[in-house]
């Protein structure tokens, strides 16, 4: 077990390659490593170089979501062991596509990237009213809201959504965050949201920021 | 003296011509607005199969009736069909209607892409899966999905009436394309370039659309030789007068006016994003006038008749 090389982990990440994630991660674990090192120390980094390589197009959605994959073959075998130390997740995310709207392309790329660095997520879909988006967060006590919209007509949803976050005495509780094709950071200032990205990478940074958590 | 459909033709082929530039769009979805009828392809025929044939010809008509109202009444030069239901027989119905209706006033055109699009959320994954795990057994199907397309291509070009095809794949998002340029060039590029000589060769026309900032494949679109590049979006960050200066004397450009200015924006906002489709896209020919996507469901109709003002006033070559 000298030889244990952790990096290989970190590489068989950003390189997209589940099975090397595994058995590194498995080997790992066998020599008693810190669980949480190996999480922190380099799988979520790798998560964070596959994002800023995404956004300096140096690498493409489905070089991402293999990313990912791998991170998910190297997180189910530590997930048990984390289960027993206590360890919060950076922040939990109730994540939803507006009303009147069912695309959700958008929605699971920030997911998968959102997981990928560290957040517990709650995705409660694509369609979602007001009622249910308050439904939610009551339930799971989020410290984000992540909303998208692909279609301009979809725009005035979002903002029902806050609107209806205020009503029920929600909003101070939770930071909100918006994104999708029309969405711009003038129409996130306009409705009154905590932050906006153009991208799956870019929400994870803002999603650290609006929690405190450093990158 | 020229038909709409001659004039279409012309700008396609980026011949020079005399008068408006001539205009259409991929989808007119507001023909309640504008007839009080549900657009064909938001109906529903369940028991289509089950129809006395005389009240499937209603059908048909009636749909076909929709699209020649919406071309006459906006001066489309193209009718872009959506057969519903949407099959080889149909397509072949519907066409034959309209023709008899309008003779060669109006060019048709119909769905005729085959390549690999974005996928939706939930398909997404397993693309991505299959891109990196079975990168041949990808590329089989892709060959499955152009021999198959360019078996129906041959039955319409057989029974003639339809004029081209549009690719409607879409491609990009706002930030850029889904493919990275490398797996572009693998898996899309080599199939679009085998379904568009297919057409090319059995007479068809080809207009490519994707949505999208398309900047980083763009050299890969051009060089498949589509007739037409459609959609030029600006809400990704595409320039029509880049594309112009780069590719204008290759293929015709189609589109940019900004549908979100059209929905939200202000008469001002439209106006300036017609004007600099027209100024950047006109000079020399080779444009056809359109939005960056549709005239889509929810969208004010009266941004779309404020568009056509402007267009029939200031896109016209002396």
């Amino acid at each position: 077990m000298a030889d244990l090389d952790l990096d290989q982990l970190y590489y068989a990440i950003v390189d997209g390659n589940a099975k090397a994630a595994a058995a590194v991660t498995k080997e790992a674990v066998d020599a008693n490593i810190d669980p949480q090192t190996l999480l922190t120390d380099y799988m979520i980094p790798a998560m964070d170089e596959v994002g800023a390589r995404f956004e300096a197009n140096e690498c493409f959605v489905p070089e991402l979501l293999i990313s990912a994959r791998a991170m998910k073959a190297a997180m189910e075998i530590i997930r048990p062991l984390l289960l027993g130390k206590a360890v919060e997740p950076a922040g939990r995310v109730v994540i939803a596509t507006v009303q009147g709207d069912l695309h959700d392309i958008g929605k699971n790329l920030v997911a998968t990237m959102l997981e990928g660095g560290g957040f517990q997520i709650v995705d409660i879909g694509t369609d979602v009213s007001p009622d249910k988006l308050a439904d939610a967060v009551q339930t799971h006590k989020p410290q984000i809201v992540a909303l998208s919209a692909l279609l301009t007509t979809t725009l005035p949803s979002m903002k029902r959504m806050l609107d209806r976050l205020v009503q029920d005495g929600l909003r101070a509780g939770v930071k909100v965050m918006i994104g999708g094709a029309p969405v711009t950071q003038d129409f996130a200032d306009e409705i009154g949201a905590d932050g906006y990205s153009d991208n799956a990478a870019g929400a994870v940074t803002l999603a650290r920021q609006l929690v405190g958590v450093a990158a | 003296m020229l038909q709409p459909r001659d004039r279409f033709i012309a700008a396609l082929e980026r011949r020079p011509i005399t008068g408006l530039v001539p205009h259409f769009e991929l989808v007119f979805f507001l023909t309640m607005e504008a007839f009080g009828k549900v657009h064909p392809s938001h109906r529903y025929y369940s028991q289509w199969g089950q129809m006395e044939e005389q009240e499937r010809e209603l059908h048909r008509h009636d749909m076909a009736d929709i699209y020649i109202a919406t071309a006459e009444r906006f001066d489309h030069s193209a009718i872009f069909i959506h057969p519903n239901p949407d099959n080889v027989e149909e397509t072949i119905r519907l066409i034959d209607i309209i023709r008899e209706k309008t003779g060669d006033r109006y060019f048709i055109m119909r769905h005729g892409d085959a390549t690999f699009s974005i996928p939706d959320g939930t398909q997404m994954f397993t693309f991505a899966e299959r891109l990196a795990d079975d990168p041949d057994g990808l590329k089989r199907e892709a060959q499955q999905m152009v021999d198959l397309a360019i078996r129906r291509a041959e039955r319409y070009a057989s029974h003639g009436g339809l004029d081209g095809f549009a690719l409607c794949a879409d491609y990009c998002f706002n930030t850029g394309p889904f493919l990275s340029p490398r797996h572009f060039a693998e898996f899309i590029t080599p199939y679009l370039a085998q379904i568009t000589k297919a057409y090319r060769d059995l007479g068809f026309y080809v207009i490519k659309h994707t949505d999208g900032n398309i900047m980083p494949i763009i050299d890969q679109l051009v060089s498949t030789r589509p007739h037409a590049l459609h959609s030029l979006d600006p809400q990704a960050g595409v320039d029509i007068a880049e594309v112009k200066r780069r590719y204008g004397d290759q293929l015709c450009l189609i589109g940019n006016v900004n549908c979100a200015m059209l929905d939200t924006g202000t008469p001002e906002q439209i106006a300036e994003s017609v004007r600099y489709a027209l100024r950047s896209g006109m000079p020399g020919g080779g444009y056809i006038f359109s939005t960056s996507n549709c005239i889509y469901t929810g969208m004010p109709l009266a941004s779309y008749e404020l568009m056509l003002d402007i267009w029939r006033r200031e896109g016209v070559y002396a």
